[in-house]
């Protein structure tokens, strides 16, 4: 995948702002001098000063680079809780660009597959697209419309449709279900970040009709660089890769098998 | 006095006695775009057996209260890998190397160490008899006397090279273990490495980790690994590295106060990767500022 001539940095920062985007959902921003460097895909370690428990950072996809760098926390347990109740001008630090990002299309349209708290990249990425008026399908599932952060950002750069479990919002169902549609045109490449089953359905369906896919994934890991050993995931050969420097983004046939 | 800091163990000469952990800071080499490796007083790289290791079967890693469970299992790039790629860019970093060694026999233990003894730039040998995540060898030569003074013993004769035996705290007498491994010729022993834990998902009933347990460091292991040093600096007379839940110089100054020559930072490396050099920087002022050296307050723990 695309490596950056930027090399890592490990910044003792300050928050900016938390937002709260959706219910359980926070926008994390924080100063970033030097800014941070990183493209769609690439993912920084964070933690907060907040003593020796809970011991490890976490990983979250870049959701901006810049002066004001942004991730999306998702509440799922202490460390996430901790974060999403941080305020203004708490301590931060930050550890990246980390890991190898999305590969830009080279056809003229992408279709971006997002899963819950798996848009972080992809919002990312569709604004990058965006810039270079890189037509963007943005298929986005949910369990309801209150699991949709960061739907009005879509909106407002690519042609967003909305799945939701139980039908609340957008077409009733996964988002598979669009997907297959929208592939019938195969001048396209797919970029995908979800939960595993997600995204093994998505490269399925791709390998299926013929279409480039590319996954971000998601792993525990310690380090976030290669050291400790701890994000490895199986290949369909048995050997293990690497999500922090072998990925995260793969392209999908590698990691579920398939031809593309 | 820029060299208050300066710590001998036996044979070994460290600029300062605050090292990285095995496992908890890969090669090193990793660390080079967001600090100067070589400031830290030696780098213990992951665990190096004679072939490439794929590891252990993924999740490997879960976190716990001040703590974490891993089970990566040794997964290394292998002898000739680590050699011919990563030690010159170590060299050429200035990087004090402590290579460490897994064996899954004595002969095998004896073979790698030999090895190592042709290599430039290797400052000594971590002898990784304690390793709870791997089916042979690791902790099995850890846990008596008789097996951990065999493999120290067949590494002696295989090296020049200062030799530091890494202890498991699962010893079913560890005092005699250290002893065993001093009187076989070890110049130092290294402790703790993790404790044997397991975590549970309780709504899958699935253990937490791929193959069921892990090894637990952290805060969490603090004063376990204190007490222990503090029970082995009682019976041997080599030097110790004190090792277990180590974040900041307090933590540290814990661990010299019971009988550690030197430390090791693990865990915390993933916390915040600069801590060892933040570690270094202020045990730097600590000691300045009392115009002591580290080894001033090596088992210095008032008992009363």
């Amino acid at each position: 995948m695309t490596t950056t001539d930027n090399s890592k940095k490990y910044l003792k920062t300050r928050i900016q702002r938390v937002e709260t985007v959706a219910p359980g959902y926070s926008l994390l921003s924080f100063e970033c001098t030097p800014p941070l460097t990183g493209i769609p895909g690439q993912f920084v370690m964070i933690r907060g000063a907040w003593g020796a428990s809970p011991v490890l950072p976490r990983a979250f996809s870049i959701v901006q680079a810049g002066n004001i760098g942004q991730v999306l926390v998702r509440d799922v347990g202490p460390g996430t809780s901790l974060l999403c109740n941080m305020h203004s001008g708490d301590e931060l630090a930050v550890l990246g660009p980390l890991g190898n990002g999305f590969v830009e299309p080279k056809s003229t349209k992408a279709v971006l597959v997002a899963g819950g708290v798996g848009v972080a990249p992809l919002v990312f990425l569709a604004e990058k697209l965006a810039e270079r008026d890189v037509p963007v399908t943005f298929l986005y599932g949910a369990r309801t419309e209150n699991d949709l952060p960061l739907k009005e950002r879509i909106e407002n750069c690519a042609n967003l449709i909305i799945t939701t479990e139980d039908g609340s919002i957008g077409t009733k169902g996964r988002v598979t279900i669009p997907l297959k549609e929208t592939l019938q045109d195969q001048n396209c490449v797919v970029y995908s970040c979800g939960p595993n089953l997600m995204l093994e359905a998505v490269g399925k369906i791709c390998a299926a009709a013929g279409v480039e896919c590319q996954v971000a994934l998601e792993s525990p890991m310690a380090c976030g660089m290669g050291t400790c050993k701890g994000c490895a995931v199986v290949r369909p050969d048995g050997s293990f890769t690497y999500v922090c420097t072998d990925g995260p983004v793969f392209v999908a046939a590698t990691i579920y098998g398939g031809e593309k | 006095m820029s060299d208050i800091l300066k710590t001998t163990l036996g044979p070994l000469v460290l600029k300062n006695p605050v090292m990285v952990a095995s496992g908890t800071f890969g090669y090193g080499l990793e660390y080079s775009d967001i600090m100067d490796i070589s400031a830290i007083g030696g780098i213990s790289v992951k665990g190096i057996s004679l072939s490439p290791r794929p590891g252990n079967p993924p999740p490997r890693m879960c976190e716990t209260p001040s703590g974490m469970l891993n089970s990566i299992g040794l997964a290394n790039v292998g002898f000739d890998v680590f050699v011919t790629e990563m030690m010159p860019k170590l060299r050429a970093a200035g990087a004090t190397v402590i290579a460490n060694a897994y064996g899954t026999s004595a002969s095998d233990f004896a073979e790698l160490c030999r090895k190592f003894d042709d290599v430039e730039g290797i400052a000594a040998i971590e002898v990784n008899i304690s390793c709870p995540n791997v089916k042979s060898g690791g902790i099995h030569f850890g846990v008596s006397g008789k097996p951990a003074a065999e493999v120290t013993a067949a590494v002696r004769q295989a090296t020049r090279l200062p030799v530091m035996v890494k202890l498991s705290p699962e010893a079913r007498d560890l005092k005699e273990v250290a002893r065993a491994v001093e009187e076989a010729g070890a110049d130092s022993v290294s402790l703790i490495n993790t404790f044997r834990g397991m975590s549970i998902d309780v709504n899958t009933r699935r253990p937490r980790l791929g193959v069921g347990f892990g090894g637990l460091s952290g805060p969490a292991i603090r004063p376990l690994a204190v007490r222990m040093v503090y029970d082995v600096a009682q019976v041997v007379r080599i030097p110790i590295v004190g090792m277990g839940g180590i974040t900041c110089l307090r933590d540290a100054l814990e661990f010299f106060l019971a009988g550690a020559s030197a430390v090791q930072v693990g865990t915390a490396n993933f916390s915040n990767p600069t801590v060892a050099v933040e570690i270094i920087n202020d045990l730097r002022e600590y000691c300045t500022n009392r115009n002591i050296r580290p080894a001033d307050l090596v088992g210095k723990v008032e008992m009363g």
